[in-house]
């Protein structure tokens, strides 16, 4: 099609010019640029010949594409000169424009942006093309979207022609994981496991240390794709999985490399066997190092954001949702994953329990209540942030309380949350085994409360007639619960420390339990460290 | 409905016109007493006319001036109100009001605004939970920006500048990240120097926690280091001397002394001190809240002697490398101001690259609620985040004997390169010899160089 055009190059141009509508612009004269030879800047773009003709098209002229339209079968065309050529082929009356022997005046072609320097007559551009590429490029949507680093163009040529470049410099590493900057890589390549096992095989295989090129070796990158639990273990050194003293590595610098080699072989291979051995899939982390965390993470891949899932690769679990099909598949299904949705209540109570074992930070939380609270925070935490609004209003009205004890406190008091929701929330989290008897009262009890306080901690103000209305925001009205004395009051807030702590700092604490989520198999395997 | 008992005078509308303005504690009659609140319109309003940062400010200047006039009420108004305008899964503008909110409310828990509450709170921490970090994970967290490569990109060329001809090179890496910028380090000396160089790493193991807080201990760090250092045909010896910036890590400086003295006559290596994002966490207080006395550099305080050890060591070079921003006032509203107004950049970053509800984004926010409450809510010691603008620390510098060195054009450009690959949004400017990291035009951190004068 181009080469149709170019074969015609004047004539085509000519049609191409007359096919769209020209703007009053259209057969103005350009001002003589005298300006101009004083700016001795190279390449600035748009130095018409003087005596050309301006042309200034609108933008939907510009962003137009194929115009031109076949009425058989609707093929279309951007100039009128191919749709007659395209004509000849249905048998259709076709006419192409002759030229007419004049020489054909130069057109050059200004931007319709009036903001743009290219607006300036004097600054036209040259050719049609041109234009309608700085016209997209510059003031157009950029609706080309490479997948695979993100960038966006308005031309299609430019998004062709990034993609035909992009990706040839990425950088792999074993464990398989994509980096299209060299910092990056190396940052990464340096603290992953794969280098690791990497040079602890290279060393068991007897092998010189290489020099330089570790960095793109692939030869391990089969066994290092497969799960875990497939690798084929090498003989190992050590049956034992205990950590290694870490501290003997460091300074093996300075000792013979023998020494060094055979600590990480040792390392390397006690990682290996504690992997292969390891018949849970939801405990691939392996014991040795702790740097192999992040495979113990992959058992929450499917509520995961990108980290789980960039660097799923190393030690995709068995029962991981999202097989890695692609760097960029892995992104956008990340990017639309709910993790609230996705998550199970079986891996809830897992790592529920495992929080309940193994945290060791002081809480004034009954447990049974941090148990609840950990479902509930995992339930509600990204989809309910009204939770941190009710929590404060609580912890509002117990300041209110504090200080002024006017019915201030009713206003927050009936904080407005739907009780239904939290109701709902509730029995959610009563799914799982730790729902036990307190927590269920609470449901009974404390329909309108979330947080998780016994009933007899409730602190309503003292039923006052009127209503302060401070902010005249409507919140009065209704009826405080019990007549809360000064010793309720301050019952209520020794039970109220976990009302208070989740209330200042719930998304956090929602932080904290997603934590546990990834951390889990790393506390499970780690005990000694807590 | 406005039922008032008594009518106070309104406190002035702007206090932004004073901003460092002590409050005296006020009349104690007034504590339990509630009254109008003179910025509060029309009550029908829609509470969406709150969205806005500058009033979100006012807001919280309110708010800690309130709890800093022990008036619980009138605080426990504007939290409330607070909480309503400020979701913390709102706009950026919103989760940062979230996080000072937070941190507010930490503060009254803790200061006599609520002393009721105190009793019951000292038991349990109310402090924010923040993720530990895998340290791959940790590696792709500093990759997702250049607040922190911005640093690392500056600060190794000009090391590896420095260091050209050393045989030997002892990088003392006082670095808030854990030694993530070594690996890049590490490899351009691979790439760049003639001969297969030592390099020693010295850092000093964090006896507390500040975020980004990492899952690993620094032997296992070190392990992959020397492991990855050994793959690029370098030697790495690895060190970690525990000591805390509270002290000014005098046990690293003391360790270091003693090497000097050891090794003084064996074959001359260059010493490169790199603090990325570190010297702030060295406790200093200034001497006075007022403005108008123009900042003294004592040289008692424990940041100028720190850098006065440093100095005596002879460096080769120092990079430092800071947010720029001032967290060091004692008046609380100064602080709050200028954290409110420096530290809408990371939110407003996160909006960029991360999606709503991922655990990164969780991650990333949770730190800087950290920094958040931890400017805000705490006092002392326990106020670790006192960052100190450029220019400060630009005099401590030439205070203590060192002299500024420019980065060159190859190090700019690198830079300049590096902050292409990121988003656009960021910038590069140069103040003085300094280069100055930037997010749409607002200064974000700062990079210098130094030799010994």
């Amino acid at each position: 099609m181009v080469d149709c055009e170019n074969s015609s190059a004047m004539a085509v141009s000519a049609t191409s010019v007359e096919g769209t509508e020209c703007s009053s612009a259209g057969n103005e004269t350009v001002p003589h640029p005298e300006v101009q030879p004083m700016k001795k800047k190279r390449n600035l773009p748009g130095m018409p010949d003087p005596d050309a003709e301006v042309i200034a098209l609108s933008p939907t002229t510009l962003l137009a594409t194929n115009r031109f339209v076949c009425e058989i079968c609707n093929k279309g065309f951007q100039r009128d000169q191919n749709l007659q050529l395209h004509r000849r082929g249905h048998n259709l009356p076709w006419k192409l424009k002759q030229r007419d022997g004049k020489e054909i005046r130069k057109r050059v072609y200004v931007c319709p942006e009036k903001t743009c320097i290219h607006h300036d007559p004097s600054r036209a551009l040259g050719d049609l093309t041109g234009i309608k590429k700085h016209f997209s490029r510059k003031h157009g949507e950029k609706k080309w979207k490479c997948e695979r680093c993100s960038k966006k163009y308005a031309v299609q040529s430019d998004w062709k022609a990034h993609m035909k470049t992009c990706g040839t410099k990425e950088y792999r590493c074993d464990c398989g994981t994509l980096f299209s900057r060299r910092d990056s890589f190396i940052t990464h390549r340096a603290f992953c496991d794969a280098l690791a096992q990497e040079s602890a095989r290279s060393q068991t295989q007897s092998l010189p240390i290489s020099n330089s090129n570790h960095l793109q070796e692939t030869e391990i990158v089969e066994a290092a794709v497969l799960p875990p639990s497939c690798s084929p273990p090498p003989p190992p050194l050590t049956p034992s999985t205990g950590v290694l003293s870490p501290v003997q590595s460091v300074h093996s610098s300075e000792l013979p490399d023998k020494t060094m080699e055979m600590l990480e072989h040792r390392k390397a291979a006690a990682m290996e066997v504690d992997a292969a051995e390891d018949a849970l899939p939801t405990a691939a982390t392996t014991t040795a190092s702790g740097g192999s965390t992040s495979s113990g993470n992959q058992n929450t891949t499917n509520s995961t954001g990108v980290f789980a899932s960039i660097f799923a690769s190393s030690s995709v679990l068995p029962s991981s949702q999202s097989s890695p099909a692609s760097y960029s598949n892995l992104l956008c299904g990340v990017a639309g994953t709910d993790r609230n949705t996705t998550v199970e209540p079986m891996s809830l109570s897992l790592s529920s329990s495992l929080y309940h074992s193994t945290t060791a930070a002081p809480s004034l939380f009954p447990t049974t209540d941090q148990n609840l609270h950990q479902h509930h925070r995992q339930y509600v935490q990204t989809q309910q942030p009204a939770l941190s609004a009710t929590a404060l209003l609580q912890k509002a009205a117990q300041m209110g309380a504090t200080s002024s004890n006017t019915s201030f406190l009713h206003a927050l008091g009936l904080a407005p949350t739907p009780p239904s929701s939290s109701t709902d929330r509730y029995q959610e989290a009563s799914i799982d085994q730790w729902s036990n008897i307190q927590s269920k009262q609470e449901i009974n009890d404390n329909p309108g409360l979330r947080l998780g306080v016994p009933s007899d901690y409730l602190l309503m103000g003292p039923p006052a007639p009127t209503t302060l209305d401070f902010l005249g925001l409507g919140m009065g009205g209704g009826s405080g619960g019990s007549s809360g004395g000064y010793s309720a009051f301050l019952s209520s807030i020794g039970g109220s420390g976990l009302n208070v702590s989740a209330a200042a700092g719930v998304p956090f604490r929602g932080v904290n339990s997603v934590q546990n989520e990834d951390w889990d198999n790393s506390d499970d395997k780690k005990p000694a460290l807590l | 409905m406005m039922q008032f008992t008594e009518t106070l005078p309104a406190p002035p509308l702007h206090l932004s016109s004073k901003p460092c303005q002590n409050f005296s504690p006020m009349n104690p009659n007034q504590i339990h007493r509630t009254r109008p609140w003179p910025g509060f319109p029309a009550p029908n309003k829609a509470l969406g006319t709150f969205g806005d940062a500058n009033c979100m400010e006012q807001l919280l200047v309110r708010c800690a001036n309130a709890i800093e006039s022990n008036d619980a009420t009138l605080s426990q108004q504007i939290l409330w109100v607070l909480n309503n305008i400020a979701p913390s899964d709102g706009d950026s503008n919103q989760r940062l009001t979230c996080g000072f909110l937070r941190a507010l409310i930490a503060r009254a828990a803790k200061t006599g605004t609520c002393k009721m509450l105190t009793a019951a709170l000292s038991n349990s921490n109310i402090t924010i939970q923040t993720h530990k970090f895998s340290i791959i994970e940790l590696a792709s967290f500093v990759d997702l920006t250049p607040w922190h490569r911005f640093g690392f990109t500056a600060a190794n060329a000009a090391i590896l500048e420095a260091v050209e001809g050393y045989s030997t090179v002892h990088i003392i890496d006082l670095s808030l990240t854990h030694c993530m910028q070594i690996p890049t380090l590490i490899d351009a000396m691979a790439g760049k120097l003639e001969g297969p160089p030592v390099v020693k790493l010295t850092i000093a193991g964090a006896t507390e926690d500040v975020p980004p807080m990492l899952d690993l201990s620094y032997e296992e760090l070190g392990i992959k280091l020397v492991n990855f250092a050994r793959s690029r045909n370098i030697i790495l010896e690895f060190n970690v001397i525990p000591s805390s910036s509270s002290d000014g890590f005098s046990s690293l400086i003391e360790h270091l002394k003693l090497q000097n003295l050891v090794h003084r006559n064996e074959t001359p290596e260059a010493l490169v001190i790199n603090c990325h994002m570190m010297l702030h966490y060295i406790p200093e207080e200034t001497p006075t809240t007022t403005t108008t006395t123009p900042f003294s550099f004592e040289d008692a305080t424990p940041r100028a002697l720190f850098l006065k050890q440093i100095r005596s060591l002879n460096p080769t070079l120092v990079v430092l490398a800071d947010e720029d921003a001032d967290f060091t006032s004692n008046d609380l509203v100064c602080r709050l101001r200028s954290a409110f107004n420096y530290l809408w950049i990371p939110y407003d970053i996160v909006d960029t690259f991360l999606p709503k509800g991922s655990n990164q984004r969780q991650w990333y926010e949770a730190d800087i609620g950290w920094k958040i409450e931890n400017v805000i809510a705490h006092e002392g010691l326990h106020r670790v985040e006192r960052l100190e603008p450029r220019a400060r620390w630009v005099q401590r510098m030439r205070n203590t004997g060192f002299r500024g060195v420019a980065f060159g054009e190859d190090i700019v450009a690198e830079v300049k390169g590096m902050l292409d690959e990121h988003a656009a949004g960021w910038g590069l400017k140069k103040e003085e010899d300094d280069l100055v990291l930037t997010w749409k035009g607002h200064n974000v951190v700062f990079a210098t160089a130094w030799v010994p004068t």
